[in-house]
């Protein structure tokens, strides 16, 4: 056991220095070798054999698995931080009572919320923000993404791409990058509903391009039903319903023949 | 309705003693197990659950002494747990005769049914329940859950559903509800096998409950989606189910479904069971808020729910007059409740819906107002509030919140017209869901008409009653055509 969690360790320390100088192949590489490696300790969820190296091997374990998030997101791959992540959550719900909280715990739970945040997946968000106990409320890092998502969902935009400013942690910029993209695309949409037209100074500062270069590009890529004249951008508006509207009228059959058939039943 | 009738002439003559209840109850017990009649072992359950209010720790142990074989060893660790709770009573009762002294009503019997003896369990834990001896009653429920995995007898199966029940619930008013997660799995496995309908149904219920009581909501819903669910036999467990499979959906987002699951388990709860409609109560009223539609008062002044549904009715006020500032008043005011109901996260998220309807008010009372004056009036304090503001209306605009349109340059917002509504498709829509959920009320009450339901005694009488004819007039038949009858 002992010379494993030697080898473990040394492992590790090679994987550090690696990582320090941004090598992400031989990092990769090394976190592999220490994944296979970790598989023989039997103190690791879900064995949670008791030993007198097990405190050891937990905390060496969830060390590992915590650094490899992190490089995940510096590899910018949203898979790999998904699996890394999962492993981890074991070691921070299960090893509760027996060993210490790590404090790298909180800014990898906001990470995480981040993360449902900038995919879109809005249901988990919610089930994860139910298990934090009340107190995690009050943690930076979860209340940095707590209050993005709720301007996020009131539309208040702007406050989203001001909080870009205020990350807690460098691991988050990578994924406020993201979220600036996505709340872009929200406010065009937003946009092209609300306005007839914006003049252009005010449509760059809106959507945050820095040149009237980028922002012809986006129309023209995303967007080519907007017209750019003169120094407006004008969004084209719904054509108005011709006066006689179609009527939906396979809905209001199917309708009324549910309620004949329903009346029939009534003996 | 016989039973019943000898009830009420040996209340008056004898003093009402809960020991001839619980007779009865081994009587009707008895009978069930000769006649493989479900309901009467219900029947005898819910016997002894009126006389629960009454019990002394004299009465159960002079019970046990009746029921159980003397010498047995489920005799003996009932009545230690009972001369446990005599010795802490002693000291309070004036006259509490020893249980051991009482030799006049020693059983005759050699064996005893396996449903006796579970009887005799669900009674001691049931007792020391109420005597709030907690850390007995999860031993003797412990005990009672392994001396059931014994049997495999379908007449055990409405005893065992109920002591999966008190099983639960002594470990949750202990506060270890994780222990038993593993066991309640096992048996739930072993009771599909056995195709014992309720003790699943049951179990299932008790599973959910464990996983939310701990707010682990996505296992809770993988187990439930991956379950098979037969036809309901219990209306209180159709209940339970409705409301927790209600509270998943709410943390999951799906409002619609939600509201539907949740109003449906309050109107089907009996009208007894006053705590569970105050709960389902209290998340439907904040389901419908995040749908964007306001519960009616009289929702909230029910009776004898007024006091416990105060805090959610301030909350509803709040978010009906669109005011932010009162609304985080009104919920800082209640944060305790919230916790204390697991609501804290939703009443979040209703911020959201107080800005929607307050947006909404605005765009219905101005035809033209400046952007900055719409910030004020929803309380949007933050250094950029007219940035903030415009964004907040742009994306309701999109949404379909506000019928309205932004002018950038001028900074104002300017409501459309509403046309004439009469001329769309709104009328249609509201008489069709009307008209949809009439039709629906109509198909389950004739549903439910069709079986005989366990919740209604009355419906309970006219079944028996009506085999008890059918029988009758099977054996006239038989009698007149004259076949030789040997009646077995």
């Amino acid at each position: 056991m002992e010379e494993k969690l030697h080898d473990i360790r040394q492992t590790f320390q090679k994987f550090k220095a690696a990582y320090a100088t941004n090598s992400f192949d031989t990092c990769s590489n090394l976190l592999s070798q220490l994944k296979v490696k970790l598989t023989e300790l039997p103190g690791l969820p879900p064995l949670f054999k008791p030993s007198p190296t097990a405190v050891q091997e937990l905390l060496l374990a969830r060390d590992i698995f915590e650094h490899a998030v992190v490089l995940s997101v510096k590899m910018e791959d949203q898979d790999a931080f998904e699996r890394h992540f999962l492993q981890l959550k074991s070691y921070y719900t299960d090893t509760r009572g027996l060993i210490s909280p790590s404090e790298q715990e909180y800014p990898i739970l906001g990470l995480n919320l981040l993360r449902l945040l900038v995919q879109n997946r809005i249901a988990e968000f919610h089930t994860e923000l139910e298990l934090l106990p009340p107190e995690a409320h009050e943690n930076p890092c979860i209340k940095h993404a707590v209050e993005l998502e709720q301007s996020f969902m009131e539309g208040a935009y702007n406050r989203v791409l001001s909080a870009r400013q205020a990350v807690p942690h460098e691991t988050y910029v990578y994924f406020m990058d993201l979220l600036a993209k996505t709340v872009r695309d929200e406010i065009a949409g937003c946009s092209e509903k609300a306005y007839d037209s914006l003049s252009v100074a005010d449509a760059k500062k809106i959507l945050m391009f820095s040149s009237d270069r980028e922002l012809q590009g986006y129309v023209i890529e995303d967007h080519p039903n907007w017209e750019i004249r003169g120094s407006s951008v004008y969004f084209q508006k719904v054509k108005d319903l011709a006066p006689c509207k179609e009527i939906p009228s396979l809905q209001l059959i199917n309708q009324t023949l549910g309620y004949a058939r329903e009346l029939e039943r009534i003996v | 309705m016989g039973l019943d009738v000898e009830m009420k002439t040996a209340e008056p003559a004898a003093a009402p003693s809960p020991l001839i209840h619980l007779k009865a109850a081994i009587a009707l017990i008895e009978k069930g197990v000769a006649k493989k009649e479900m309901r009467l072992m219900a029947r005898a359950i819910r016997q002894m659950l009126a006389v629960r209010r009454r019990l002394k720790a004299s009465t159960v142990s002079s019970f046990l002494n009746y029921a159980l074989p003397s010498g047995s060893e489920a005799l003996s660790r009932l009545l230690g747990f009972v001369a446990k709770v005599e010795l802490g009573d002693a000291s309070m009762e004036v006259d509490t005769p020893p249980s051991m002294a009482q030799s006049s009503q020693l059983s005759y019997k050699q064996s005893v049914l396996p449903e006796l003896e579970s009887f005799s369990y669900l009674l001691v834990i049931i007792f020391l329940i109420d005597q709030k001896h907690l850390e007995d009653a999860k031993v003797c429920s412990s005990a009672a859950i392994k001396r059931l995995q014994q049997f495999n007898r379908r007449t055990l199966d409405v005893l065992a559903a109920r002591l999966y029940f008190y099983y639960s619930l002594s470990y949750e008013r202990t506060d270890s509800l994780a222990d038993i997660r593993g066991t309640l799995l096992a048996l739930h496995r072993t009771a599909t096998l056995r195709h014992d309908e309720l003790g699943q149904e049951t179990l299932l219920n008790l599973l959910l409950r464990n996983y939310l009581h701990y707010n682990l909501y996505d296992q809770a819903e993988k187990l439930r989606s991956k379950t098979l669910r037969s036809d309901s036999h219990s209306n209180q467990q159709l209940c339970r189910y409705l409301y927790y499979l209600g509270k998943i959906r709410t943390i999951q987002l799906e409002y619609t479904d939600a509201k539907e699951c949740l109003l449906q388990a309050a109107r089907k709860a009996p009208s007894s069971a006053r705590g569970f409609r105050i709960q389902c109560t209290k998340w439907a009223a904040i389901v419908r808020l995040l749908l964007g539609e306001i519960p009616e008062r009289t929702t909230f002044m029910q009776q004898g729910m007024r006091k416990a549904l105060l805090p959610y009715f301030e909350l509803t006020n709040a978010v009906r007059i669109g005011d932010l500032e009162l609304f985080r008043a009104v919920a800082d005011k209640n944060a305790s409740v919230f916790y204390a109901d697991k609501t804290h996260n939703l009443i979040v998220r209703l911020r959201h819906n107080v800005i929607r309807t307050g947006l909404r008010n605005i765009s219905i009372s101005y035809s033209r107002i400046s952007l900055r004056d719409v910030a004020s009036k929803l309380h949007l304090d933050s250094a950029t509030a007219v940035a903030d503001a415009e964004s907040i209306v742009t994306k309701a605009i999109r949404d379909g919140g506000i019928d309205a349109s932004v002018d950038h340059s001028k900074g104002w917002m300017q409501s459309k017209e509403t046309g004439d509504i009469y001329s769309t498709q709104e009328p249609q829509q509201a008489f069709h869901s009307r008209i949809a959920f009439c039709l629906n009320t109509h198909n389950e009450a004739v549903k439910a008409l069709r079986f005989p339901p366990d919740a209604h005694k009355k419906e309970l009488e006219s079944a028996e009653k009506r085999r008890e004819r059918q029988q009758q007039e099977l054996e006239l038949a038989k009698h007149i055509a004259e076949e030789d009858d040997d009646e077995f």
